[in-house]
């Protein structure tokens, strides 16, 4: 243990004395993250070219619901799943399998819609006809949308005016129809539809939430997660020089000489450049916390489950560690650690999800995205600071990015050994 | 039977993955106790491979090595703590003190906090250093940093010291206080093998050598003696020449 200590007291002074590199480690990542919430909050996404995963549930037997269903699909915008392994999904499993972000929208519409319309347009007319001057009670018909709270906040706005565009243009002419319809039943002499509310249809717009949960989504609650992830990565070309530069100037070979094993060095190192990465994440949401709010953003919402937190934040700073560990042991010289370092984690961070959302990615991009730990990082911290979970809902992000970080550590040990033994 | 030699090596041979050539082709060294070793080679014959399998930093094909009698294929755990080595490069933490580097270094030999602080002053007096121990290693000379990194391989006063090429680009003085150190801490006790291109310096304080070509000991004697057999060879450089010829090794 006093061994471990001097090693850690090395690492220590090290990360210490480099004062342009301590600056770097936390200031770039401070600035990356309030730039880039205030940039996306102000970027309009275009997503003609997008194809939502929706899920639309139609419980109508009538003509409205089919209507709807098939306009929708005719915009093109939207992926629609109907069913789950073949039965209709209730307003519950709707919800759940959305707030699993599953599907990004999900719409309900529940039954007998058409009837109730049909029915509030001949109490109308029958009303007008015998001269009332009040409106009679009408039925309630509710849809409910249900969006993925971790959509982020441009595309939300995007896909739910075009949305609301359609339905309303749906229900409108249908409406107006149903009218045109009873009237010439009654009478043949045409009557002003002036007193009628065209919107007999409410659309109930809901966050999907898991079970007993509520949070209130912001872009602040995507941003900072989503961008603190990937400057918790680039610790990765720090960590893996200064790998590099003790190799190169001999000091590492003389620690091996030294009664200190391989084991013992690769431990000191990561348990350093872990709590880097842990200050780092924690000044990140304090931006998110008190600086974002200064800016006119919301403040960032921690969620209510700080142990789900921290183990995330270890989780995403040993799988970071274990990557520079493995980079810092495989490159030959400092230039290509640095570059490859900074590329791949740009590449992880894209295919991750931190830039665009998954869900407009292609079906293979998305499996491959899940090879990236940013993406398994994300998505525990999105279920975090937006779905309120716990520790036991962040469990299999926390042990893929754990995996992810001890494979990246047993490969750097592997190649290690069979390059500096010469085995 | 009891082991005269600091370090043996047994018929030990080591071919690079990817080299046709051996490195190392049946070297059979023999450093007796209390020696001051001179391991004399040109480059790229093998010096270098055989220090670091020595250290247990290359595994090698075949053969044996014991240093102190503990044969190495059992591990380095008993070996360790024995070997101080001092390598070529500046091995140090460029952005600490003299005084923070050998802390560190000594410390992970687990020396007692007070005991190594002790030494550590000793050793800085020793190489006039006392007056920069708090100054920082990239600011110092190339001497400076010559006499901290060899403090650095005696602060666990080991048995057996290993040095190579300990007196590269120094100037004339601090290559004499090195070597006039070398020689007191050999008379107190210390089996040092010191490895070095600079023939005259090797005749001048080491009490035997061994000349190394093609990864094997081409032969081996105090100083006086291969003068004596090598007649009428004046010096190791001229014995050195004869025995090595003008060929370049590592263009190889």
């Amino acid at each position: 243990m006093r061994k471990f200590r001097y090693l850690l007291y090395k690492d220590y002074l090290l990360l210490k004395r480099d004062v342009a590199g301590l600056l770097l480690m936390f200031l770039m990542p401070a600035i990356l993250v309030v730039l880039m919430a205030l940039l996306q909050e102000s970027t309009f996404q275009s997503i003609a070219d997008v194809s939502v995963p929706m899920m639309l549930v139609n419980h109508d037997k009538g003509e409205l619901g089919s209507t709807i269903d098939r306009e929708v699909e005719a915009s093109g915008i939207f992926k629609i799943t109907r069913d789950i392994d073949g039965s209709i999904p209730t307003l519950e499993e709707l919800e759940k399998e959305v707030a699993s972000s599953r599907y990004v929208i999900g719409i309900y519409i529940p039954e007998n819609t058409t009837e109730s319309i049909r029915r509030n347009v001949a109490r109308y007319v029958l009303a007008t006809f015998s001269g009332a001057t009040d409106l009679p009670p009408m039925d309630n018909v509710n849809f409910v949308v249900f969006v993925d709270p971790t959509t982020k906040a441009s595309f939300y706005a995007t896909i739910m005016s075009t949305l609301k565009e359609k339905t309303q243009k749906i229900e409108f002419t249908y409406i107006m129809n149903e009218i045109t319809r009873q009237v010439n039943e009654i009478s043949p002499i045409p009557i002003s539809t002036l007193g009628f509310a065209g919107e007999q249809v409410h659309i109930d717009i809901r966050d999907a939430r898991l079970q007993g949960k509520d949070l209130v989504p912001n872009p602040v609650q995507h941003n900072i997660p989503a961008w603190s992830l990937f400057a918790i990565f680039f610790v990765v070309i720090s960590l893996s020089g200064s790998i590099i530069r003790e190799r190169q100037d001999g000091s590492f070979s003389r620690l091996l000489t030294m009664p200190c094993s391989y084991t013992e060095y690769l431990l000191s190192k990561a348990f350093t450049f872990i709590v880097v990465c842990l200050i780092q994440f924690g000044l990140m949401l304090l931006i998110g916390v008190f600086v974002m709010p200064l800016f006119g953003l919301d403040s960032l919402n921690l969620g209510t489950s700080p142990l789900a937190l921290i183990l995330l934040a270890l989780s995403a700073a040993v799988s970071a560690i274990g990557y520079g560990i493995a980079i810092g042991n495989i490159a030959n010289t400092y230039h290509q650690s640095s570059v490859f370092g900074a590329i791949s984690v740009v590449i992880m961070a894209a295919i991750g999800g931190i830039w665009i959302p998954t869900f407009i990615m292609s079906e293979p991009m998305r499996k491959i995205g899940m090879l990236s730990p940013l993406h398994w990082g994300l998505s525990g911290f999105l279920d975090v600071f937006l779905l309120d979970a716990g520790v036991r809902a962040v469990l299999p992000e926390c042990g893929v990015m754990l995996l992810f970080g001890l494979v990246c550590f047993a490969i750097a040990v592997s190649f290690n050994y069979r390059r500096r033994l010469d085995v | 039977m009891e082991n005269k030699f600091a370090i043996e090596t047994v018929n030990l041979k080591k071919t690079y993955k990817g080299k046709s050539h051996p490195t190392l082709n049946g070297l059979s060294l023999r450093i007796p106790y209390g020696s001051l070793f001179g391991l004399l080679a040109p480059n790229g014959a093998g010096k270098t491979t055989a220090i670091n399998i020595i250290c247990g930093l290359r595994k090698y094909d075949s053969g044996k090595v014991f240093v102190d009698g503990h044969d190495q294929s059992d591990g380095m755990k008993a070996i360790k703590p024995l070997l101080g080595l001092v390598p070529q490069d500046i091995a140090l933490f460029p952005t600490l003190t003299a005084y923070e580097n050998l802390k560190i270094l000594g410390g992970l030999y687990g020396i007692k906090k007070s005991v190594l602080e002790e030494r550590i002053d000793q050793l800085l007096e020793l190489f006039d250093l006392s007056a920069s121990r708090h100054s920082y290693i990239n600011r110092f000379s190339g001497g400076m940093k010559r006499r901290v990194n060899m403090i650095a391989g005696m602060l666990h006063a080991p048995g057996i010291l290993i040095l190579d090429e300990p007196t590269v680009g120094v100037d004339a003085q601090s290559r004499m206080m090195i070597l006039e150190k070398l020689t007191e801490i050999n008379r107190s006790g210390t089996t040092i093998l010191f490895i070095s291109h600079y023939l005259e310096e090797a005749e001048h304080i080491c009490n035997e050598v061994a000349f190394m070509d093609d990864g094997s000991v081409i032969c081996q004697g105090s100083p006086a003696d291969l003068i004596r057999a090598y007649t009428p060879c004046d010096s190791m450089e001229s014995i050195y020449l004869k025995l090595t010829g003008k060929r370049m090794r590592d263009t190889q």
